[in-house]
């Protein structure tokens, strides 16, 4: 165990889920053709200027309101300048000076069940750059990526090992995923995470040298990718070395960091505004309308669900299936048996769901006839064998389930006195079977119980004949 | 005010810009952009506010564009204009190690 004190920064660039570009009205879009998603604007050719896309603006404001950050009200953008194929204007526009969010945070849980605040110190807004792919002596370059929106979210350094940095990226994936403000597919690039590492023996030193792990391309290696760097850093200054602030990126391969550059010092990047951008000016009326139109995020869905019976386990798998979950919020002001109703979604429509690659709402079960699913299946009038055979249908047509269970024969008796006769018949027949009920074998009401169902073949509504039954013996 | 920049200052800034200088231009350069810089100077004696920059000389609020789609170009297009391209790719030497930019 390393005798240092680890501390750790992440920044992470995620793509908003817009329609266009930031400030040009080419589609916004992933896996096309190379360079079909673009115009004039975002090659960067001489005399375009850029104009903002209002749907940018409302997304920075939902996310820096589920970030708990503190918005800014007059904002500009500045030009980031530097000479590189991937920006072929020679400079990025993004917010310097005034990011539209700052001093916020996410609550992260520990495996140790303590709960752990990582601070955000700012959020900004600027235009991806294209994709460049080196082959050889050429680099190719691709401009559908050049000028999609992003968020770049930068925390203090506030986070001390390689759980920290995993909980953290994945609380983010979560709440602006369900935040619609990106997709966050780490594997397509929407949500890419740079990680700054410096170690120290004790908390009164300065800030050790820092090195930046970029490249990272899942949680789980931005976890080990922390955890290498703080082991490769002991090393270096248990043998009495030092070394330069650099970049690493983490080979999937080697599962291990390995040096990019050693990084210039000083700012090379002479930010300046961008003049053809004039200021942005956020009014109450568009911070109010974006924030009322946040989904229902995570932690209030699992406290929801919870709250009305749901179980834990039940909660969790709900929450992890936006869609599932999104339906289930419909139902929550219903008065329904909520764990049966989330039995059903994630038991046997679930099943149907993956193996037709289907979600919930390409299915016709609407509300209405979910609830009136839910409460049969409550008074079990539905058995579940009888709901697995008459599934399809429900799922597939737009009957009422009592339609389809008649027009399937399933019948339910539920007439009290047509079950009572039935039941004091059998009580008659099985004297043996009575006396061991009353002697105290419990085998012997399931046997009954078998005999009746076998009497009405399995249409007596199952929860009256075992209260008549038991009632009878009595 | 000092009358010219040091050779590193000029040659750290051709760095940037990614081009060489002969020894003739970088002297050039030295008197030359801290002319410029001199110049460029004389802005910070205008009074101003000192927590509000000027970035536009109106206060207008940006004009925000509706998220809908417009016409894009032809990636033949596209690639037919750059001075080289393999396929759909505009093409360029390789510059830097990867990872370089944003």
């Amino acid at each position: 165990m390393s005798n240092y004190i680890p501390t750790i920064g992440v920044e992470v660039h995620v793509e908003l889920k817009t329609k266009t570009k930031i400030f040009s009205n080419s589609i916004n879009g992933y896996g096309e053709m190379a360079n079909s998603l673009t115009n004039v604007i975002d090659l960067g050719y001489p005399g375009t200027l850029p104009t903002l896309n209002e749907e940018v603006i409302n997304l920075g404001i939902k996310a820096a309101a589920i970030l708990n950050c503190k918005i800014r009200r007059v904002m500009h953008f500045d030009r980031k300048n530097y000479f590189y194929p991937d920006i072929s204007k020679n400079y990025q526009i993004t917010q310097n000076d005034t990011p539209i969010g700052y001093d916020g945070y996410v609550e992260i849980t520990k495996s140790t069940g303590e709960k752990k605040k990582v601070y955000i110190e700012e959020m900004h807004i600027e235009e991806d750059t294209c994709k460049s792919a080196h082959r050889g002596t050429k680099t190719l370059l691709d401009f559908n990526r050049a000028g999609v929106p992003l968020i770049e979210i930068v925390t203090k350094p506030c986070m001390s090992d390689g759980e920290d940095v995993k909980l953290y990226l994945e609380k983010l994936r979560e709440l602006l995923s369900f935040g619609d403000i990106s997709d966050c597919k780490i594997e397509e690039g929407s949500m890419r995470a740079d990680v700054n590492v410096s170690i120290r023996k004790n908390e009164s030193d300065p800030l050790g040298t820092k090195a930046e792990i970029k490249n990272i391309g899942s949680i789980s290696n931005a976890k080990l990718g922390v955890e290498k760097e703080i082991e490769r850093q002991t090393k270096i200054y248990e043998a009495g070395e030092t070394f330069k602030p650099q970049t690493r990126r983490f080979d999937d391969k080697l599962n291990d960091t390995v040096l990019m550059r050693v990084k210039e010092t000083g700012n090379d990047y002479r930010y300046f505004p961008e003049p053809d951008i004039p200021y942005v000016i956020l009014t109450d009326e568009m911070i109010e309308d974006a924030v009322n139109s946040i989904p229902m995020l995570p932690d209030e869905r699992r406290e929801r669900y919870i709250a009305l019976g749901v179980s834990e386990i039940n909660t969790n798998k709900i929450v992890a299936n936006r869609s599932l979950s999104d339906y289930f919020n419909t139902l929550l002001d219903e008065k329904i048996n909520h764990q049966v109703a989330s039995n059903l979604l994630l038991g046997d429509i679930s099943g149907y769901l993956n193996k037709n690659e289907k979600t919930i709402y390409d299915t016709t079960l609407s509300k209405e006839r979910f609830i009136e699913l839910v409460n049969l299946v409550s008074d079990n009038t539905l058995t579940s064998k009888n709901l697995k055979d008459i599934l399809d249908i429900v799922l597939e047509s737009d009957k009422s389930i009592q339609t389809i269970m008649s027009e399937q024969g399933i019948e339910n008796i539920t007439d009290d006195s047509e079950i009572r006769n039935i039941v004091k018949g059998i009580i008659n027949n099985n004297p043996e079977s009575v006396n061991d009920y009353k002697a105290g074998h419990d085998r012997a009401i399931k046997y009954l119980m078998g005999q009746v169902m076998k009497e009405t073949k399995g249409k007596a509504n199952p929860k009256m004949a075992m209260d008549i039954l038991v009632e009878e013996l009595n | 005010m000092e009358e010219a920049l040091t050779k590193e200052e000029v040659l750290h800034v051709a760095d940037l810009a990614r081009i060489s200088l002969t020894e003739e231009e970088i002297s050039k350069y030295q008197v030359e952009l801290k002319k410029l810089l001199n110049d460029v100077e004389k802005i910070n004696e205008v009074k101003g506010y000192d927590d509000d920059i000027l970035i536009a000389c109106w206060n207008n609020n940006a004009e925000l564009r509706k998220d809908e789609e417009g016409t894009m170009l032809d990636p033949k297009e596209v690639v037919n204009n750059a001075p080289r391209h393999s396929g759909n790719y505009i093409e360029v030497p390789v510059v830097i190690s990867e990872g370089e930019g944003a």
